[in-house]
């Protein structure tokens, strides 16, 4: 059976002004739809630009072709369908951008021996990249109604930074704050865009974690501290720092749900 | 050897498949010799939107028969299971479900999978 794209997507608005429009959409936004029947059909996107964020870090902004109804919530990734190894290799990434950008934004590291990365990064401006999506439910399902914490490790910012400028588009007094750990200063990515969001916003602080483990930073300041433990957390990264900080974090109290996190 | 029986609440016609599970990988999505990769080195398709590394569930199957010979959940999937639509008490990801020597499996692959949009 042929899936008509229509039974692969739900209309949703394109342009969200605040945060609660977008959270108060969320459960009409929960879709279902069939999947044993055949795969879903792809989009076909056109490289526009490729950024250097750091050394062996690239962005890449992508384009539809004109009137595609492609909508996502921060925080979702799309299925890259990569043609390698005479077959079709699947590969994940977090969209960086918001839904109300005009192009599509993906970052990722060069990974030495990821057949993935090494192909990506051998496509230039104009380059087609084909993919399904948007997927995942790493996503913020309501507004919160406590302090906000977000930790990002490398290129994990990239579902955290949409996700991030949503929060501080709601009124609430509830702070909210990132913790950002890179190798180094110059794999900080968005730093100076983030910087100047916390100038923007007193309720958010930012804090780069370059020269101390990650996980001792939030133990410290968050279950060594104090003893509330109404927080809730958004986690994001790539390998075992983040198993390790959700487990650290439930083990100090926190609620399972209160402690979200996608791994990668 | 191992029996993996495939029911679809579509309505497709079931399949039954017997591998041996010591050969894993059968191809490159999943762990090796889980459902997922049963199914696609058997020209099954099921959905894995994350590439079978337990970041999504649109793999999400119900295990109907050997729910106890298979791999056991850890906490990352039973997180992600929390999200999938029509939970059941078998419920698991097909990409984390690894099947063991000589278990008889049967999995049913729920007609819909869920998405944020």
């Amino acid at each position: 059976m042929q899936l008509d794209s229509s039974q692969l997507r739900v209309e949703s608005p394109r342009h969200h002004d605040t945060l609660p429009v977008c959270l108060s959409t969320l459960n009409s936004q929960l879709s279902t739809f069939p999947v044993s029947a055949s795969k879903p059909i792809p989009y076909e996107a056109t490289i526009e630009r490729i950024v250097e964020l750091a050394p062996e870090t690239r962005a890449f902004y992508l384009r539809l072709p004109p009137a595609t109804n492609f909508t996502f919530v921060p925080g979702q990734f799309l299925s890259c369908l990569l043609p390698l190894g005479g077959g079709e290799v699947i590969r994940p990434y977090s969209l960086a951008s918001d839904p109300e950008d005009p192009l599509l934004e993906i970052c990722l590291n060069h990974v030495a021996g990821g057949p993935g990365s090494h192909y990506l990064f051998s496509l230039g401006v104009g380059a087609s990249l084909r993919f399904t999506g948007p997927w995942g439910t790493f996503v913020l399902s309501q507004p919160p109604a406590a302090e906000c914490i977000f930790i990002a490790d490398g290129t994990g910012i990239a579902p955290i930074r949409p996700m991030l400028k949503r929060v501080l588009a709601t009124e609430s007094p509830h702070a909210v704050r990132l913790y950002y750990a890179a190798i180094s200063s110059p794999h900080l990515l968005y730093r100076d865009e983030l910087e100047a969001i916390a100038r923007r916003h007193p309720r958010f602080a930012f804090t780069p974690v370059l020269d101390a483990p990650l996980a001792a930073v939030i133990e410290d300041r968050y279950m060594a501290a104090d003893t509330d433990r109404s927080r809730h957390f958004y986690i994001c990264g790539v390998g075992d720092i983040v198993p390790q900080l959700r487990d650290a974090l439930r083990r100090a109290g926190y609620e399972r749900r209160a402690v979200q996190y996608e791994k990668w | 050897m191992a029996r993996l029986r495939v029911l679809f609440e579509n309505g497709d016609p079931e399949r039954v498949i017997e591998f041996d599970p010591t050969k894993a990988p059968f191809q490159h999505d999943g762990r090796p010799g889980s459902i997922l990769d049963v199914l696609l080195a058997n020209g099954i398709h099921l959905e894995h939107a994350c590439g079978g590394n337990c970041a999504c569930t649109t793999c999400h199957v119900i295990v109907k028969q050997g729910f106890d010979k298979l791999s056991e959940a850890e906490e990352n999937e039973l997180d992600l299971l929390d999200k999938a639509p029509g939970l059941t008490p078998t419920s698991r990801l097909g990409c984390q479900s690894v099947v063991e020597d000589d278990a008889e499996i049967t999995v049913l692959i729920p007609r819909f999978t869920i998405n944020l949009k």
